[in-house]
């Protein structure tokens, strides 16, 4: 586009970029951009919140200063890790780190990539890499987004996008979601925003939550229907019920009154567009029911008013790896690639392989530092960890690369949790820690 | 020294100068076609194609190729993939897919049978950096896609506050740079928006409840905008009630609405039905073929349908969840998306013997045989939604080969049969035609340059047939596909990987208008503006990627 910008260094050294740009610090991407104020994007959830005000620390960790939350407040202050990559614990340059990582991965049985927290050019780098070396690909969080995979391959949903709900919703149900744990920004940015298109849907909007956490302060105006996580399944199965005037299974689902069943079904069923706010993570497995009985209530709504889905999910990257893997090889993960695509969503799971010896080796990637650890189950002396925060045991892995994180020491493109809009990151700060796609291009050359 | 390639011996097929089946040399030497050299230069490379057909490579302008609905196609059904997969040994990654393929499996795919590009005729704004991304792991093929406007709050705002003309131009400029864009598409107009407000039809001039704004409306609005900035692609229209018995009327009707302003019709398959005979379904391809060969301003493609599994994958969330009832197998995705438009993902099995389905088939047919001017029809199935472009091949047969049209005809649902006038038509294609509707035409279409022609000059894209009488098996597997002169398949198999080059129009605006969408998007939406865009650099996509911008002639 013909807007001349010019690359902007304050005084912090913060790199603003973009004007529709992926930053400078992707080596290959060079003319950046930006007319835009410093608003950032944050990585840290799959909301992808786009107006984050950072103030810079010296020591690169960042002070959100306005429009945060408390997970990205956390997330945002760490300090990027010193740029000493390790093999078996001790320091050794990057180049002799990813020969390790190369020598393990041509010698292993049957590799295993997973965690897979990284960007759009992670996952690209990723699937390359695991076509030439037979790898079986799985998230970190391969469990919930497997669960949503099975209700798409098993019948689908209807659903709206985040802005559909900020701006359509009269009637919000927040099912189980737990937003002292994530998803705080739901409410300035979508539930209870300054403005919608229609003055009035704001102005009539109720909000309701069901399940065992209520956000209490963190939303302001929100009925509660308090009920244990475990019965949350309970009422949808009895709101569903209502809604189809069937006769009730019991007559206190989840322990609430039937009046009270009664008047949330009369509720969703009088708005001009119900959404049903959900998190996976956040209801208790098996999910299945849960998630199957949350498709039905809309179907049924959409009868003969409007109602959508708003699943909340995806976190540290998992979107981004779901779709990334499904346009470049067919398949939502938990693939074998090599010479032939191998698609096993039951088998091909993290926990089952480590615990089964079904892989020998793990290539362990968490580019947002914030997955706790390797899993529980994965053999340190057999573990490639490429990560954006260490403990004790990381840095003892066969192989541990430092590196960036997307977004914040490189610019990233990330997929939102709707699966539909996806944003571009640019870096904030020069920590000269590589994106996870440079490492993993280099081992697949030193393959 | 550039290489000189000599492709000698063929006959030519170059609608686009009027070349039919002339035996002629071609001479290629840095990636493109030139003269035949005057010093007596012998060629460094020549391939001796007496016999042969040649004709450009060709182009497909409406296939679902990238974004959203493609990939939630994708990962619902592995059903589609486990009976397609694709070996590492067969292209030069692994893949699958029969009806929603891997990125790198279409692209294959496409330059296997001789496609030079693809046009992914539906991103939504909302959409457009992933519809970018899955079209940058597009190999082999040149892409381009339309953006889709005429369902997103902001323009149906517009007219309802009956904003100038200029203002509209300006957003149609924006979005087209905005979102890095070749075309505009419109589905459904204003219907996917009605659908959110809990309409469930919206004929062209009945009002969206939401905005109190008719589909015709929005299609003169953006129809003149599209006029107006210049845009080489007319106004690409899904129109409203795809699918509704009856709906031919509704399709004549955009036609006269348009009034003389040029619009390309998609799909118009689905939107030539009639409501006679017993079953209230019938054809209602002669009357559109009749007023498109009436009026020079519009073009089509058809859309056509073939029998089997597929996915019909589109933005028409109205008529999507209408159509989700017959969804085969019984699972289907409709999204309402960011104040923008909607989507609908519904697997689906065609099948012969069905008196609907077969008829859907025989009035595809029908289109294409009664409509006169072959520059003003495009060869395509709405990929995946009438059937995979893998069936292009058996498509072209059934155009070229009365006997063969026939032989088919009699195998399908009799009534059916007995309802169309196929077997009345006598109509066969010839080469000359074919390579008008799937090259020269969508290249002028689309203004792109150096396309669908085989002139000295132009690009030396060339797909080298043999000239088999079964046409089906001789458009198939070509025996030389040349992309930019560089030989990139032999024999239907793909030798050399590329990567393409992404076809838009960077529309020049009046520059205040990005004030109010910054506003806008501030005030109402989940992104910024400037992250909903794409800059170009995006698209170059660390130089895998390219950008070609083409000219625009604003009136």
């Amino acid at each position: 586009m013909a807007v001349a910008c010019m690359d902007i260094a304050n005084s912090n050294g913060v790199i603003q970029a973009g004007f529709h740009s992926v930053s400078d610090s992707q080596p290959h991407i060079n003319n950046t951009t930006r007319c835009a104020p410093d608003a950032v994007v944050c990585p840290f959830c799959a909301l992808l919140c786009d107006d984050l005000i950072l103030a810079p620390k010296p020591d690169l960790s960042f002070t959100i200063t306005r429009n945060g939350c408390r997970r990205a407040s956390e997330d945002f202050a760490r300090v990027p890790l010193a740029n000493t990559p390790r093999v078996a614990g001790r320091e050794v340059t990057l180049e002799v780190a990813v020969r390790a990582a190369a020598r393990r991965l041509k010698r292993a049985y049957q590799p295993l990539f997973g965690g897979l927290a990284t960007d759009v050019d992670g996952m690209r780098a990723a699937l390359d890499l695991a076509e030439s070396c037979g790898a079986i690909l799985d998230h970190a969080h391969g469990e919930t987004l497997a669960a949503m995979t099975r209700l798409l391959q098993t019948r689908g949903w209807y659903a709206a996008t985040l802005s559909e709900l900020r701006n359509r919703a009269d009637m919000v149900l927040l099912v189980g979601v737990d937003l002292a744990d994530r998803y705080e920004n739901l409410s300035r940015r979508c539930l209870w925003p300054e403005h919608t298109l229609d003055e009035e849907t704001l102005a009539t909007r109720r909000i309701v939550y069901l399940g065992a956490t209520p956000p209490g302060a963190l939303v302001r105006a929100c009925d509660s229907l308090k009920c244990s996580a475990a019965a949350v399944v309970d009422v949808l199965r009895a709101v569903l019920a209502v809604l189809k005037q069937q006769p009730l299974a019991t007559t206190r689902a989840g322990g609430l009154a039937p009046n009270k069943i009664q008047a949330l079904a009369d509720s969703l069923r009088a708005a001009r567009y119900s959404a049903l706010v959900f998190a996976p993570a956040h209801l208790p497995a098996p999910r299945d029911p849960a998630l199957a009985l949350l498709c039905e209530i809309i179907d049924e709504l959409n009868r003969s008013g409007r109602a959508a889905l708003v699943p909340l999910g995806g976190d540290d990257g998992g979107q981004t790896a779901v779709s990334t893997c499904a346009w470049l090889t067919g398949y939502p993960l938990r693939i074998r690639h090599g010479l032939n695509i191998d698609y096993q969503p039951h088998s091909n799971a993290t926990a089952k392989l480590l615990d089964g010896g079904g892989a020998d080796t793990l290539l362990w990637i968490d580019a947002y530092g914030r997955l706790s650890d390797l899993p529980a189950q994965a053999r340190v002396e057999d573990s490639i960890v490429l990560a954006a925060s260490s403990n004790a045991r990381s840095v003892s892995a066969a192989v541990f690369i430092p590196v960036g994180t997307p977004g914040l020491d490189h610019a990233a493109r990330l997929v939102r949790t709707d699966a539909v809009v996806s944003l571009p990151l640019v870096a904030q700060r020069h920590s000269g820690l590589p994106a996870v796609a440079t490492v993993l291009r280099a081992i697949a050359a030193a393959l | 020294m550039s290489k000189l390639v000599k492709l000698g011996g063929a006959r030519i097929y170059d609608p686009a100068n009027g070349i039919d089946g002339e035996v002629r040399d071609l001479y290629l030497e840095d990636g493109r076609l030139v003269a035949p050299p005057r010093d007596g230069r012998p060629a460094d490379q020549a391939f001796d194609l007496e016999g042969r057909v040649i004709m450009a490579g060709a182009i497909d302008l409406h296939t679902h190729i990238g974004g959203g609905k493609v990939n939630i196609a994708r990962m619902m059904l592995p059903e589609d993939h486990a009976t397609s997969l694709v070996s590492g040994e067969r292209h030069p990654h692994a893949g699958c897919g029969h009806a929603a393929p891997a990125t790198r499996t279409a692209g294959y795919r496409y330059a296997e049978m001789g496609y030079v590009a693809c046009f992914e005729p539906a991103m939504l704004p909302a959409n457009a950096r992933q519809a970018h991304m899955e079209m940058a792991d597009t190999p082999m093929v040149d892409k381009g896609a339309y953006v889709l406007l005429g369902n997103d709050d902001f323009l149906l705002r517009a007219l309802r506050d009956k904003r100038a003309s200029s203002f509209i131009r300006d957003y149609v400029a924006w979005t087209l740079n905005a979102a890095q864009a070749l075309a505009i598409k419109v589905v459904n107009p204003g219907g996917i928006n009605a659908f959110k407000f809990n309409q469930r039809k919206l004929d062209l001039d009945e009002q969206n409840s939401g905005y109190g704004v008719t589909p015709r409306d929005i299609l003169l609005a953006l129809a003149n905008a599209v006029r107006e900035l210049g845009l080489a692609h007319p106004l690409h229209i899904h129109g409203c009630n795809l699918g509704v018995p009856g709906n031919f009327e509704t399709t004549l009707n955009t036609i006269t609405a348009l009034e003389g302003l040029r619009a390309h019709l998609t799909h118009v398959q689905f939107h030539s039905y009639g409501t006679e005979g017993d079953r209230k379904f019938s054809s209602g391809a002669a009357q559109i073929a009749e007023a498109v060969n009436r009026h020079h301003n519009i073009s089509l493609d058809v859309g056509q349908i073939m029998f089997g599994r597929t996915v019909t994958e589109s933005g028409d969330s109205m008529r999507q969840y209408a159509g989700s009832a017959f969804a085969d197998p019984k699972k289907w995705v409709g999204m309402d998306i960011e104040c923008d438009a909607g989507c609908g993902v519904v697997p689906f099995r065609y099948k012969n013997q069905n008196f609907v389905n077969a008829l859907q088939w025989a009035i595809g047919l029908e289109l294409f045989l009664q409509v006169d001017d072959p520059w003003r029809i495009f060869l395509t199935t709405d990929h995946p939604n009438g059937a995979p472009f893998t069936s292009y091949p058996h498509l072209i047969r059934l155009l070229m080969d009365k006997s063969f049209r026939n032989d088919m005809l009699a195998t399908i649902n009799p009534e059916a049969a007995a309802a169309s006038t196929l077997a009345a038509l006598d109509r066969e294609y010839s080469l000359y035609e074919i390579a008008i509707l799937t090259r020269a035409a969508p290249a002028r279409s689309l203004g792109l340059d150096g396309f669908g022609s085989l002139a000295i000059g132009a690009a030396a894209h060339i797909t080298v047939y043999r000239d088999d009488p079964d046409r089906e098996k001789m458009f198939s597997t070509p025996e030389l596909v040349f992309k930019n002169g560089q030989l990139i398949v032999r024999e239907g198999r793909v030798v050399e990987e590329v990567w393409g080059t992404t076809h838009v129009v960077h529309p020049d605006y009046d520059r205040a208008i990005e004030r109010e969408l910054d506003h806008y998007f501030e005030r109402y939406m989940t992104v910024r503006k400037d992250n909903q865009g794409l800059a170009d650099d995006e698209i170059r996509d660390g130089g895998r990627g390219a950008l070609q911008v083409h000219a625009t002639r604003p009136a």
